[in-house]
């Protein structure tokens, strides 16, 4: 098809085809794209007496001005020479080419128009009429709103923007400060009151760890009185292993991190929980954003200086494999590009800010990417290998981590199973040969001489293939990881719409043109592409790499982005809120080496970080979502934070790190059509270690809105219903938090009084004020009243009134919010 | 539809309807605070686009496929043939080998005054045949069962999309704030699983709430939380009371934030809740004359007779989607084998409790507004897999509406001469989702949420109504 090359060749330049991306439009523009040879009066009249009837009453229902299917419009003449998705229905004066005519006619099988029944001879005649005569069409002046902007902001390569001066100078800590305050000031604002020490150190312990600060940390952050005291704590947070822990979980939404496969076959990823582990050192030892990227796209085709470095790298894969894959299609063909297809849509999402996934059935509607550029994505990732089989139930691939130990494990147990194999044949051999001497000369051997063996012989074989099974059965399982590899490199076409076998053009592999800043990269044949895919989005030039990362690092630390749509940077997300800040930021996180560390550190040394929640009623009123960063924000912490916090309390969470709690073995079912559930939430370790099992999370965490895990996710939403309160009043989650927490007041202090002082130190980082300290203790006394026909024993009434006033702690706002 | 300026949309609405907001104004914001408030007041009442026909949906799913030819599409020419081969191509993707054409082990009749045809497999329902509208020309698009779910609950085979019930709940809020908008009771947890009740993008409020699994006798499915084993009702209200007051006080000294005065409210709501439920779960203020209709006091009915029953309880309540799942822990009307005796075993457990919840809803005067919906996520092939068994169909099979404004006692499209490929008055799934939301008073074009760059909506870029079947 010659249209589609002229068209990649015309992509490939990097200038984009004029006829294909929409050009700012002037007025009138529409008509002079018209201008063509004017038809004649007889011509026109044939249009509207013939031919427009049928468009009107056959074909504009969907390609018209209430839908456009496959884009197309048959209702203006330049909506019928434009065409669709697939490039221009109809070549005037040549209708044994035009789809349009094709597809009337029913000489394809996939393409029949209109759908429900072929139209009549002579209308089809008509129709062929009226393309050979060149289509005509009386003109019409509406335009078509500009989409599809390839000047559209995130396409161009982050600024650099000078900082703003500002009034108040004295504010302003970090460079940050200047660009939020010269915002607010120009709207003739000013931030809010810093924040207090024990609400700062709550919200950079939370905000950080996930976990609550502990009474002593609190009394020694009170008590440093040196200028820099916050910014050691910040240190201290950092270096802190529940840091990669806190933080990897972040990256885990994005990367739609799951242990089980979901969809419609409901198995364990056994080995997934190795990527999950290299995502919180990754964060732990600072890896360079860049490097971390690279690892997870290329991993494999990455140099290794040792075999860690290698398993790192094989593991790090795991990012475009651990994907729903819907094991039980019958169409082979439609998996494949399925599984492409959820690759691309989640790296585009994740790293691009992209939904790449619209164009794989059409040009996107809103944003300047072609299917053609999804298909040229799509070479990269069909030629790279993510399953071992595509037979029903279809196996995933897992790259195998070799090192000396492994290997010598494997081999000795290869060795072993050989022994006892050889064990049994010998025995076998020998009794045989005893067997058949026995026979009468003339006799026809059983096939199995077996049988015939003495009782003796029989209970040692017995005894062999016993120990040769028990071998067999506890292999220690050679080390594994989820992960891909490289497949035949090949070009993709593109298939219209969407059909998997329906193909078009082969595109060569390649990035979308629109994307300006980084140097275009050359594919080869000898591999997949995915080398030439990191260079590309790491060059510091990228308009969206740096971009994207850096607002994700943002709204993780005030509860939304200075680009709120976190995951998608196209024309349909929302513009950034301080696009100067934004682009300073981008450019400041690629000179510090892609660290996000160090990106901690800026932000939250800042003024804006450090501010506290209850702003003036005038900043209210004019800025109701805080869209200026003038105040903090009051957030409901998410649901894994709710519960570490509930353990950290109660004195039961359990710090081990990594390793994998999974009860089934890899590629065993979660559950099958049985639903019998083989998940087991029933751990005190970090929430980050229970199995995230998709189409059965735990109940917990589904209740407090944690993502579905199938979808990337840079920004979690927090609702508030009635059965999370459920949750609160009646799990045992927080019943038992709640006896536990009371446990450690009875056993820790003497008196209620002291007790009470203690409760609020572990609960909320705070003294008890005296009112509360009355009213507890009223509400105490009244617990013990009713309890006492209840429970006869002091003692036990005691401990129950304690739980039940920590259950209330625990249920209450301040215990589930940060300020 | 995206609002051009959501900031201050959602501001108004924040400030003047903090916490459980009044109807009349999120009714008046209709489709756009859909999209935009739903933290506020998720679940409030919100008018249709139209006059509705239905106001709430009980969906009676039976787990694997139970086969059309063998129970509503009667089809002469597959007895005249038994044995012969399918003169026709069979479709390019199966999911296993068939053999020759089967004929059905079951007789037809045609029952009532509408005549349609109902196979001795379901002598109950056979008896409310004029209240049913039977779709003989159903088709789908996947082979497998989990494809196939989601396509069915989702109407989607290979993503991640909110479930039909989520899209209503979404769409229309709920008429009873004490009680969940969408209850599916002993779903399975295979093939798809919550994904199948799940709200997907949606805000988690908008999923169902599972009553059990398939695994779980109906008399042991209860909603989680809903009860405190270790703590008294007055020592719970004791709680509530002291934990108002900290909330309270918190709230003085936090600064601004919506969502601290709706949780406040939550568990107040949340209480209630935990009073009506279990009400609803108990069925000891049912007549014996009603639990015998339903087939309660017969061993092999009482565990759907239940579900059913608690079905209409919830329905009259209140609740806009209720889900009920025939599936024992295994497929049940997964018959690749064995078709008579599995057939016949799984039509006994339902039959007399279906034909109970139609006359029960026709004489409370609650079928009229409320839509049964009798179905699976495919029908089963003509021809013969093994033997005596049937492979899965989804290129045409039945499904039945009852009540909430179709017609009744009425029989739409058609199947081959074999009971193979819907051919006449095709509807897909798509279109029936369409036409259930259109019941529901619901445009499915219209209701939609924006995602990842994009408008989504339950039927993608497909459906059209069925207005032929709307009386």
């Amino acid at each position: 098809m010659m249209i589609g090359l002229l068209l990649w060749t015309l992509l490939a330049s990097g200038e984009p085809a004029p006829s294909e991306l929409p050009q700012p439009m002037a007025a009138g523009a529409v008509e002079k794209a018209a201008e063509e040879p004017k038809p004649t009066a007889e011509q026109l009249q044939f249009f509207e007496n013939r031919v427009r009837p049928i468009l009107v009453e056959h074909c504009q229902k969907c390609h018209g001005e209430k839908k456009s299917q496959a884009s197309l419009r048959l209702d203006s003449r330049e909506g019928v020479m434009r065409g669709g998705d697939q490039g221009p229905v109809i070549i005037a004066g040549k209708p044994a080419e035009s789809e349009l005519i094709r597809a009337v006619r029913y000489e394809d099988a996939d393409l029949k128009m209109p759908p429900e029944a072929k139209l009549k001879d002579e209308q089809i005649a008509d129709l062929t009429k009226w393309v050979e005569m060149g289509a005509p069409f009386p003109a019409t002046a509406k335009s078509n709103p500009r989409t599809r902007d390839p000047n559209h902001w995130s396409f161009q390569p982050p600024a650099n923007v000078a900082v703003p001066t500002v009034k108040d100078a004295a504010w302003a800590r970090s460079p940050i400060d200047n660009f939020i305050l010269s915002k607010l000031e120009a709207n003739g604002q000013v931030p809010t009151a810093q924040a207090d020490k024990r609400t700062l150190l709550r919200r950079a312990t939370f905000d950080l760890t996930g976990l609550p600060p502990t009474p002593q940390e609190v009394a020694d952050f009170l008590a440093d009185e040196q200028p820099n005291a916050f910014a050691r704590v910040v240190e201290r947070l950092l270096a802190s292993p529940a840091y990669g822990e806190r933080w990897g979980r972040h990256w885990l939404d994005v990367a739609r991190y799951a242990d089980s496969n979901g969809l419609d076959e409901n198995v364990a990823f056994g080995t997934a929980w190795r990527y999950r582990d290299y995502v919180v050192e990754a964060f732990n030892k600072d890896k360079p954003y860049d490097q971390f990227l690279a690892e997870q796209l290329a991993g494999d085709l990455l140099k290794a200086t040792d075999d860690n470095q290698r398993h790192e790298q094989l593991i790090a894969t795991g990012f475009l494999a651990l994907g729903p894959k819907v094991l039980a299609e019958v169409d082979e063909a439609k998996m494949h590009m399925d599984i492409v297809d959820e690759q691309i849509d989640t790296f585009g999402r994740a790293v691009l800010g992209l939904t790449l996934g619209c164009a794989r059935c059409h040009d996107h509607k809103f944003d300047p990417i072609q299917a053609a550029d999804y298909y040229g994505f799509a070479g990269i990732f069909k030629s790279t290998r993510a399953m071992e089989n595509y037979k029903k139930l279809a196996r995933w691939y897992e790259n195998r981590l070799e090192s000396p130990a492994a290997l010598a494990a494997e081999a000795g147990q290869a060795a072993l199973v050989a022994s006892k194999k050889q064990a049994v044949d010998a025995l076998v051999a020998k009794a045989d040969e005893t067997a058949k001497q026995t026979l009468p000369a003339d006799s026809k051997p059983p096939e199995k001489l077996e049988s015939l063996y003495p009782d003796e012989t029989k209970m040692e074989l017995k005894r062999l293939r016993d120990e040769l099974a028990k071998v067999q059965a506890t292999a220690p399982e050679f080390p594994t990881a989820i992960g891909v590899t490289e497949a035949e490199v090949a070009d993709e076409a593109i298939r219209l719409r969407g059909n998997p076998l329906k193909l078009g053009d082969v595109v060569p592999r390649h990035v979308p043109p629109v994307v300006k800043g980084p140097e275009t990269p050359q594919f080869t044949a000898k591999e997949s592409g995915r080398r030439e895919l990191v260079a590309w989005l790491t060059d510091p030039r990228h308009p969206l790499t740096s971009r994207v990362m850096v607002n994700r690092v943002w709204r993780w630390h005030f509860g939304k982005g200075l680009v709120r749509t976190t995951d998608n940077f196209g024309l349909l997300g929302e513009a950034p809120s301080h696009p100067e800040l934004l682009d300073w930021l981008a450019r400041r996180f690629v000179a510090d080496d892609w660290s996000l560390k160090s990106l901690h550190r800026l932000i939250m040394n800042s003024s804006v970080y450090q501010q506290g929640s209850q702003a003036t009623p005038g900043l209210v009123a004019q800025d109701p979502e805080n869209r200026w960063f003038g105040r903090a924000d009051v957030r409901r912490m998410e649901a894994e934070v709710i519960r570490d916090t509930m353990l950290a309390v109660a004195g039961a969470l359990d710090r081990t790190m990594g390793g994998t709690i999974l009860a089934v073995k890899n590629r065993g079912y979660l559950f099958d059509h049985t639903s019998k559930d083989l998940t087991d939430y029933n751990s005190n370790r970090r929430s980050l270690y229970l199995p995230v099992i998709r189409n059965n999370r735990y109940d917990v965490f589904q209740l407090l809105d944690a993502p579905d895990a199938t979808i990337p996710s840079g920004d979690r939403t927090t609702t508030t219903v009635a059965s999370q309160a459920l949750l609160m009043l009646n799990s045992d989650l927080v019943m038992k938090a709640a006896a536990g927490l009371a446990e450690r007041l009875l056993s820790g202090s003497q008196t209620d009084a002291e007790r009470m002082q203690q409760l609020y130190a572990i609960a909320y980082g705070r003294n008890a004020s005296p009112e509360e300290v009355e009213a507890n203790l009223a509400f105490l006394a009244g617990l013990e009243k009713s309890l006492t026909m209840r429970e006869p024993d002091a003692a036990a009434r005691q401990r129950q009134a304690w739980s039940v006033l920590s259950h209330v702690v625990l249920a209450a706002n301040e215990f589930v919010y940060v300020k | 539809m995206f609002p051009k300026n959501p900031v201050s949309r959602r501001a108004m609405l924040g400030r003047s309807a903090v916490g459980f907001g009044s109807l009349a104004l999120a009714s008046m914001l209709a489709d756009e605070t859909r999209a935009n408030t739903p933290n506020v007041a998720p679940l409030a009442p919100k008018l249709p686009h139209f006059a509705a026909r239905a106001k709430r949906v009980i969906f009676l799913f039976m787990c694997g496929g139970p086969s059309q030819v063998d129970t509503f599409d009667p089809k002469p020419l597959l007895t005249r043939d038994d044995g012969k081969p399918f003169p026709h191509a069979k479709p390019r993707v199966q999911f296993a080998a068939t053999n020759n054409l089967l004929k059905s082990p079951w007789e037809f009749k045609q029952h009532g005054e509408s005549g349609l045809w109902v196979s001795d497999l379901f002598p109950h329902v056979a008896k409310q045949v004029d209240n049913l509208c039977m779709i003989n020309s159903m088709h789908g698009t996947n082979p497998a069962h989990g494809g196939a779910m989601m396509k069915l609950h989702t109407g989607s085979d290979n993503f991640v999309r909110p479930s039909i019930g989520s899209w209503l709940s979404y769409g229309l809020g709920t008429d009873n704030s004490n009680l969940p908008g969408y209850l599916t009771i002993c779903p399975t947890l295979g093939h798809g699983g919550v994904t199948n009740w799940g709200s997907a993008f949606l805000p988690a409020v908008y999923q169902g709430t599972p009553l059990g699994n398939a695994s779980v006798p109906s008399d042991k499915a209860k909603v989680s939380y809903i009860n405190n084993s270790n703590l008294s009702r007055d020592i719970q209200r004791m709680q509530l009371d002291r934990l108002y007051a900290m909330n309270r006080q918190h709230q003085a000294q936090a600064g601004q934030e919506a969502s601290l005065e709706a949780r406040i409210n939550s568990f107040e709501l949340a209480f209630r809740m935990q009073t009506e439920m279990p009400q609803l779960e108990d069925l000891s203020n049912e007549s014996q004359a009603t639990l015998s209709l339903y087939g309660m006091d017969n061993p092999t009915t009482a565990n759907f007779g239940r579900m059913c029953l608690m079905a209409r309880r919830f329905s009259e309540a209140g609740v806009r989607f209720v889900q009920v799942t025939h599936s024992d822990s295994n497929v049940q009307w997964d018959q690749h084998s064995n078709l008579k005796e599995g057939h016949e075993k799984n039509a006994r457990e339902v039959d007399q409790p279906i034909a109970a919840l139609l006359y029960d809803l026709k004489a409370r005067g609650l079928l009229e507004d409320t839509l049964v919906w009798w179905g699976s996520e495919f029908g089963r092939t003509p021809v013969a897999e093994g033997k005596n068994g049937r492979d899965h169909n989804p290129e045409g099979f039945t499904m039945w509406l009852a009540g909430g404004g179709v017609k009744a006692g009425f029989r739409y499209g058609s199947t081959d001469e074999y009971g193979y490929y819907a051919t006449e008055d095709k509807v897909h799934i798509h279109d029936l989702h369409a036409t259930i939301l259109h019941l529901m008073g619901i445009d499915h074009e219209r209701l939609t949420y924006p995602y990842a760059g994009r408008n989504f909506r339950l039927t993608d870029v497909e459906g059209n109504v069925v207005d032929k079947i709307i009386a």
